[in-house]
């Protein structure tokens, strides 16, 4: 904990240091280059068949909160933007919220086999990562559509006489969402769980502690670095999903991560894409921060 | 006779089915009266812990009964007996402070919370730990955790408080600290404590009263005194301080040794009347005289610093251990292979019972 004062660990402090070398060129060029490229981006106008005209320009900036009329020209709040950006607020939120109550009891329920079944289990867990998602996402398609396999079993038993219109709705990207993304909230909560020490939960039950209570007081408590964790995994990539609500929430229900490839694509306008990336980007860090200081905190508050 | 605080009616848990079975407990019945230091002794695996757990509610039997101040609590689930245990690692909650671990009881039983913070603060008191009240358990050390886990369980004000080994992690020095500090909390308290440990110091130490146990059997229950002095049979007299056993033939008082002499002897508990008989007698009983007594050729002494033990041997080749104070200065003048006479105190050598 204190610093080495040894000469001879100082240098192999440094030498260590040296590992880390290729994990920060790699951040560097891979993270915070494109990262810059898009803030010096959005401020650069419009090319007229995509890319960039190398003019100084606030027109992005001005687009992600303003918008003017195509007929009379008047200018108005961009509200379509804060729809998008609502939606994929809230459908990334409940996944990650629905994830957790899934994926919680299943990460329990892993963590408390044998070592054999428990590696089994994980093994099962990884098993989608090894399918491209874009084939996954069609494979929910394919159970959820009108003529899909879920329709055809509940018009068969006579549950329904008309199909549940389910494909290219919200839900649809939530359920393709929480199905994608399970497994990121299982892993890490696997891990805090593994490392639980059951024997609380019988000193809890000891002193008078309900299950609930144990839930409550002593198990989500201490795995908490699990929860924050898995929630920070899921919700980060739910809020700007770009294969599962394209193909699930068809092109009416987008998500931000929709938009900003619009914007890229069909849009033409570069610098305006790259604004709304900064902006979720900002957006992002905002909430992350607010949520571990909120998380972290009430658990450390006796240190304050 | 004082009331009974718990009591276990011929109480058996067996592991497992069929061939695989296991039978931790067999068919113990004990009665541990309100407000004593009950201790249950026993090298491991010989069943006291899982008597314990059945106490505490964590297994239930697979026959008999268990009954808290006269009512039976046999399936009563943990959280609703007025029993709490001390843990052998402690169990502390790594994410709550020294306070809310001793407070957790008590708010979980939902008291109000000002009678919580005062519970908290008395208890805090109780184990001298007022410093410490908002440090978190992995800031504290082993002793420290021990105090806290102890006020932990005492917090709710149980009928009974359960500790399953609770020293066994702490060094030799620290230990006999808690020993007195456990003792002292015990009479102050006046909690009935049912301890459990396989270190028989410990046991002689600190009980009102110790249940000796092996292989999921009660053997013997008495005061430390009565245990150590009329140990019920050859297991209770070696595992509870060291004894020497000597073979022979009693006829009357009078037991002749298979080494030749003849000496009175005193006869425990189920002792048989006569014949071939196996008698114990501890080494600090012996004296080392110049004539009468018992013939022995030392074979070896070794040193222990307060005490040098002496290893003689009998006509027949039975070794018997003496147990001498160390003198100031140099050794105790015994050499391998000279002669002396083992003499002691009519009633030392007590007759132990035939092995079943």
């Amino acid at each position: 904990m204190s610093a080495p004062d040894d000469p001879k660990a100082r240098d192999e402090a440094r030498r260590g240091w040296l590992l880390s070398a290729p994990a920060l060129v790699l951040l560097v060029v891979g993270a915070s280059g494109p990262l810059l490229i898009m803030l010096v981006y959005s401020f650069l106008e419009p090319g007229q068949y995509g890319n960039v005209e190398w003019a100084l320009s606030f027109k992005a900036w001005f687009n992600v909160v303003m918008t003017r009329d195509i007929f009379d020209g008047t200018l108005g709040f961009a509200d379509a933007h804060l729809t998008i950006f609502w939606r994929s607020a809230k459908l990334a939120l409940l996944t990650t919220l629905f994830a957790f109550l899934v994926g919680f009891p299943t990460a329990w329920f892993i963590a408390t086999r044998s070592p054999g079944a428990r590696t089994a289990f994980l093994f099962l867990i990884t098993i989608p990562f090894w399918t491209n998602l874009l084939i996954r996402t069609f494979a929910i398609n394919q159970i959820i559509r009108n003529e899909g396999f879920l329709n055809t079993f509940l018009l068969w038993t006579g549950i329904i006489d008309a199909p549940i219109v389910m494909l290219y709705t919200d839900f649809a990207v939530f359920v393709g969402m929480t199905y994608v993304y399970l497994p990121l909230m299982v892993l890490p909560l696997f891990a805090a769980i593994d490392r639980f020490d059951m024997r609380l939960l019988q000193a809890g039950y000891d002193l008078y502690a309900s299950r609930w209570q144990l839930l409550r007081h002593v198990i989500v408590p201490v795995v908490k670095p699990g929860i924050i964790a898995g929630s920070i995994l899921v919700f980060i990539p739910a809020l700007g999903a770009y294969v599962t609500p394209r193909i699930l929430g068809g092109g009416r229900n987008m998500m931000i991560g929709n938009f900003i490839e619009l914007q890229f694509g069909q849009g033409r306008n570069w610098p305006l894409g790259a604004a709304l990336s900064v902006v979720l980007l900002v957006v992002v860090t905002i909430a992350l921060i607010v949520y571990t200081r909120f998380a972290a905190g009430s658990q450390d508050k006796s240190h304050g | 006779m004082s009331e009974t605080a718990v009591e276990a009616r011929e109480t058996r848990k067996v592991y497992g089915q069929g061939a695989a079975a296991v039978t931790a407990l067999g068919g113990v019945s004990l009665a541990i009266r309100k407000g004593e230091f009950f201790t249950l002794l026993g090298p491991s695996g010989c069943g006291k812990t899982t008597l314990l757990k059945l106490i505490a509610g964590f297994e239930s039997p697979t026959a008999g009964q268990i009954l808290l101040h006269g009512s039976d609590i046999t399936f009563d689930p943990p959280n609703t007996r007025p029993v709490n245990t001390v843990f052998q690692s402690y169990a502390l909650f790594p994410h709550l402070t020294v306070a809310e671990n001793i407070g957790f009881g008590p708010k979980m039983q939902g008291r109000p919370k000002a009678e919580i913070a005062e519970t908290v603060k008395r208890m805090l008191a109780l184990v001298r730990m007022e410093q410490m009240a908002d440090r978190k358990p992995g800031q504290l050390s082993g002793g420290q955790q021990q105090r806290v886990a102890l006020a932990r369980a005492l917090a709710p004000a149980p009928k009974v408080l359960l500790l399953d080994e609770p020293l066994s992690a702490l060094d030799l020095k620290l230990r006999k600290e808690m020993q007195i500090e456990l003792k002292r909390l015990q009479v102050e308290t006046g909690i009935t404590f049912i301890f459990v440990t396989h270190d028989q110091e410990e046991a002689l130490t600190m009980s009102d009263r110790i249940g000796v146990m092996q292989a999921g059997r009660l053997l013997q229950v008495g005061d430390p005194r009565a245990i150590y002095t009329r140990p019920a049979n050859r297991f209770v007299a070696s595992f509870i301080g060291e004894s020497n056993f000597l073979h022979g033939t009693l006829r009357g008082n009078e037991m002749t040794l298979d080494a030749g002499p003849v000496l009175p002897v005193e006869k425990g508990d189920n002792a048989p009347a006569a014949g071939p008989v196996t008698a114990a007698i501890r080494p600090e009983q012996i004296r080392i005289a110049a004539g009468g007594g018992i013939p022995a050729k030392v074979r070896d002494t070794v040193y222990f610093g307060t005490d040098t033990h002496c290893v003689a041997t009998l006509s027949d080749g039975t070794e018997i251990t003496v147990r001498l104070q160390s003198p100031v200065s140099g050794d105790v003048g015994l050499h391998p292979g000279s002669d002396v006479h083992l003499r002691f105190e009519p009633g030392a050598l007590i007759v132990l019972p035939e092995e079943t």
